[in-house]
């Protein structure tokens, strides 16, 4: 893993330029999941009465962690393995949830970049890795997919998202679920008093997804614990050795 | 007998740490329909395997971690238990733990894991699917908690990985030792630390690729999808998600009358303030954990800010843990508090039975009848948290007078120390109760003096709900996120997930069977071990002294009240007047094979 010494890309220099900065897209977001709510209600309402025509869904496009809320309940792994399989199933869920240090969440996201070096990685030709033009997911070709013996695609991930199907050796990718994300249903109905969803859809990247992709599961453990547990009260953090020792006196 | 069809693999994995293997065990789908998994089927294995008088430290005892066939589906938050007989009390033992644990057994494809025999030198063990690894855990001999959990994740080479381990306790053999389930979960209260420790297995890690099989998807995920939105939405455990169970400190204090204080002697404190959860949400917590498909996400999360144990990340306070190691010590530090439970969660001892033992060695000290010579010159205080550091040091370590006098737990103590100090004992059949004082909070006497394990609040609290208690320990199913917020609809919602889950047609009445089933099978073991309607009770002090003041001042449990109690539960379980399941009980039950055993025991106890 990285040396003690190594930095976080330079993405937000500072703690409070990045809280910031995350707030800032919460909002933007935010709205765009209440929309999606509007629609799942309207959607609800149109089935009873059968007369109103249902309004049609937005596609989303992008997906989004606010990660300081994440809870780890791991209920949009089980919602991404019911989508696609019908049972729950983590380990072919695309997306998944880091334990970091047991003491924070990391829900590990496709970001769905919109230069996707998976895609560009991938060396069939035709690409078996395709994002959707209408709703970005990265759709995945299984008759033309070299699976375990390739896994380009995997390795160009910076994100560190793609996973491998157990049963068939072929790579994990987010779909978007057709433009209707099933984590972020189930992250929103999670949350609740007193935490905010942690999962987000969005029709625009704002480039937050180029940004963040680059930092690997690992390092926004480590970053998001420190953030949580120490933000910079005082500058410093405490050694766990020093930690250790108090609590053993 | 026919082979499981769905929510289970019908196979267990069963480890023999004596000769290092491991096979599958073949079960069939009718013991699962007799006794559902988790703490029904370790109590059908106890009460057909093991003799009466068993060691519970024998080579060939075991432990048996058991999720159940809700674990791993769609089913809201489940959770494993951990059962086998009590080398602390000589009963029947299961410790229920949430987190991911349980889950992550059904995922590599196992109904639960067996374990048996006792390894020469110190392993754990590594479960990924169905294969097993026994892994030399020398170097991790003597480490805490925390540090064996990161170490075993790094010899799994995956983060993702789940684990439960031992600390110092468990390996010192200390009786109320208990197990930690990643990192700040416990499966504690009746010695499953000793039981490990004694077998020198110092941890399990689980990774699993599997999905649970379902037999008809389209009903259960139905079913368990209402039960699921009931747990999103029941308004009165809003407070749950916000404030965790350490809300109920002020509550209880306030409104309940029924917070523990000073080893019991009154449930008025109202220095809660101090080391409740308005304290905690002001100076200590950061986030919120849930446990798998949780919505209620009641662990809290925080760090020291202050002091000398700043920077301290712990788990925190929960009402049992704030209510034993806090008021009931008379803590008015919250960071010292917290420090009392973090050194707990890190010895890998059970922070309950720690605040009784230290509770009543406070009160003996306060009344004289134990001298700082006795405790190796300390002399605890209420409140002094410095001092509670260094016993409960001594307490997992065994050291000087102190430790080996206060490791052996309230009951034994009182006994050897007499002088009257049975009178402040409290424990119910050897094991030291919860945070909740049964005479602000009389319904909570149920689950201490008729749980099937003794001083336990998490057995259910009326006769009706220690039947769905016995159920939600077997399924393995969160009692806030199922058995409290389904309510009065626990057996149609069971049912309703478990016929298409499994392929069975349980009705709703077979649930209660089911239910009583279970807590029979779990009485005749006991009942084997001399136990009987003299045991059902609550400690001394309880019965006898009148809270002094608070809300509930002047409350009393009264003998009328310990008489209508076992009387109303006995008759609905099918018990007779002794306590003592009838012949006709065990047979309508499917237990013909217990009428023996309970002959004998009538014989030999005069019952
Ligand atoms: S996050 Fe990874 S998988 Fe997703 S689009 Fe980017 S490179 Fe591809
Ligand atoms: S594994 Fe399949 S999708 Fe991935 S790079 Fe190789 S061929 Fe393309
Ligand atoms: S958007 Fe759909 S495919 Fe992607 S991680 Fe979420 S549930 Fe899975
Ligand atoms: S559903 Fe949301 S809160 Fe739960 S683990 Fe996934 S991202 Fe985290």
């Amino acid at each position: 893993m990285e040396g003690k010494e190594k930095k976080l890309p330079d993405l937000f220099p500072k703690e409070t330029t990045r809280r910031g900065f995350l707030r800032g897209t919460a909002v933007a977001a935010g709205s765009a999941v209440a929309m999606v709510t509007v629609g799942g209600l309207a959607a609800k309402a149109a089935h009873a009465q059968a007369a109103a025509p249902a309004p049609q869904k937005d596609l989303m496009k992008y997906l989004f962690a606010e990660r300081e809320n994440c809870t780890g309940c791991r209920a949009c792994e089980y919602a991404c393995s019911v989508y696609h399989t019908g049972v729950v199933r983590p380990s072919v869920s695309r997306i998944h949830v880091l334990k970091y240090k047991d003491s924070i969440d990391v829900p590990v996201v496709c970001w769905h970049c919109n230069d996707a070096p998976c895609v560009a990685a991938c060396p069939t030709t035709p690409k078996s890795i395709i994002p959707d033009p209408n709703h970005n997911g990265i759709i995945l070709n299984e008759k033309t997919c070299l699976g375990r013996k390739c896994l380009k695609c995997q390795e160009a991930c910076p994100a560190q998202f793609v996973w491998v199907n157990p049963d068939t050796g072929m790579p994990l990718m987010c779909d978007m679920c057709a433009g209707d994300p099933a984590c972020v249903k189930a992250c929103k109905d999670q949350s609740g008093n007193p935490q905010g969803p942690c999962l987000m859809t969005n029709k625009l990247g704002f480039g937050v997804n180029l940004a963040f992709r680059d930092v690997k599961p690992n390092e926004a453990g480590k970053d998001l614990l420190d953030l949580t547990f120490y933000p910079n009260v005082d500058g410093k953090r405490p050694t766990p050795a020093k930690t250790k020792k108090t609590r053993r006196s | 007998m026919t082979a499981t069809k769905g929510g289970c693999f019908g196979k267990i994995l069963e480890i023999d740490l004596s000769k290092q293997t491991y096979k599958t065990r073949e079960v069939p789908d009718e013991i699962y329909q007799k006794a559902i998994g988790g703490n029904g089927l370790a109590a059908y294995f106890l009460t057909t395997e093991y003799k009466a008088h068993k060691d519970p430290l024998a080579e060939d005892a075991f432990i048996y971690i058991g999720p159940g066939p809700l674990n791993g589906t769609f089913c809201v938050s489940t959770r494993t238990s951990f059962a086998h007989m009590s080398p602390y009390t000589g009963l029947i033992s299961h410790a229920e733990t949430g987190a991911h644990f349980g889950n992550e057994i059904k995922w590599a494809g196992w109904d639960g894991i067996y374990i048996k025999g006792r390894s020469k030198k110190p392993v754990w063990l590594s479960i990924v699917d169905d294969k097993v690894e026994f892994k030399d855990a020398t170097k991790l001999w003597s480490k805490d908690t925390e540090e064996t959990h990161e170490a075993i994740i790094k010899g799994m080479n995956d983060p993702y990985a789940r684990t439960a381990v031992i600390g110092p306790a468990g390996e010192n053999q200390v009786p109320f030792s208990c197990v930690i389930v990643e990192r700040f979960r416990a499966a504690a209260r009746s010695g499953t630390g000793m039981l490990m420790g004694n077998k020198k297995l110092k941890g399990l890690a689980v990774r699993g690729s599997k999905g649970v099989p379902v037999v008809d998807n389209v009903k259960f995920m139905e079913m368990a999808t209402y039960a699921k939105k009931l747990a999103v939405e029941k308004e009165a455990w809003q407070g749950i998600k916000r404030w965790g169970t350490a809300g109920l400190m002020e509550q209880n204090n306030f409104f309940t009358g029924s917070l523990i204080t000073k080893n019991y002697q009154t449930t008025w404190y109202p220095d809660v303030v101090k080391i409740g959860a308005e304290e905690a949400n002001r100076k200590f917590w950061k986030r919120h954990v849930a446990c798998n498909h949780c919505p209620i996400h009641c662990l809290k999360l925080g760090v020291i800010r202050e002091g000398k144990y700043k920077g301290l990340i712990a788990e925190g306070p929960e009402y049992e843990s704030g209510g034993l190691l806090g008021s009931n010590l008379g803590m008015t530090n919250f960071n010292d508090m917290i420090a009392l439970i973090e050194a707990c969660d890190a010895y890998g001892i059970d922070n309950i039975s720690t605040g009784g033992v230290l509770g009543f060695t406070t009160e003996l000290v306060e009344k004289g009848v134990l001298k700082p010579a006795d405790l190796d010159g300390l002399k605890p205080k209420w409140g002094d948290g410095d001092t509670y550091m260094e016993l409960i040091r001594k307490i997992v370590y065994k050291e000087g007078k102190a430790g080996k006098l206060l490791s052996k737990g309230v009951k034994k103590m009182s006994a050897e120390i007499g002088k009257g100090s049975e009178a402040y004992a409290v424990h119910v059949k050897g094991k030291e109760l919860a945070a909740h004082d049964a005479r602000g909070d009389k319904a909570r006497a149920y689950s201490y003096a008729l749980g099937s394990c003794g001083g336990d609040h998490h057995e259910g609290a009326s006769t009706r709900a220690l039947v769905i208690f016995a159920m939600i320990n077997s399924l393995s199913t969160c009692s806030f996120a199922s058995a409290l917020i389904w309510g009065g609809e626990n057996a149609k919602i069971t049912v309703g997930m478990l016929n298409p889950l499994c392929g069975w047609n349980m009705t709703e009445d077979d649930y209660w069977t089911t239910g009583k089933r279970i807590l029979t099978m779990e009485r005749v073991f006991n009942v084997r071990e001399g136990i009987s309607r003299k045991d059902d009770i609550l400690p001394v002090r309880m019965r006898t002294e009148k809270l002094p003041a608070g809300p509930k001042k002047g409350a009393i449990f009264t003998e009328e009240d310990t008489k209508k109690m076992q009387d109303e539960f006995y008759s609905f379980v099918g018990w007779d007047a002794k306590g003592i399941p009838t012949d006709a009980t065990l047979k309508a039950y499917g237990l013909e094979y217990s009428i023996d055993d309970i002959a004998r025991a009538r014989k030999e106890y005069n019952l």
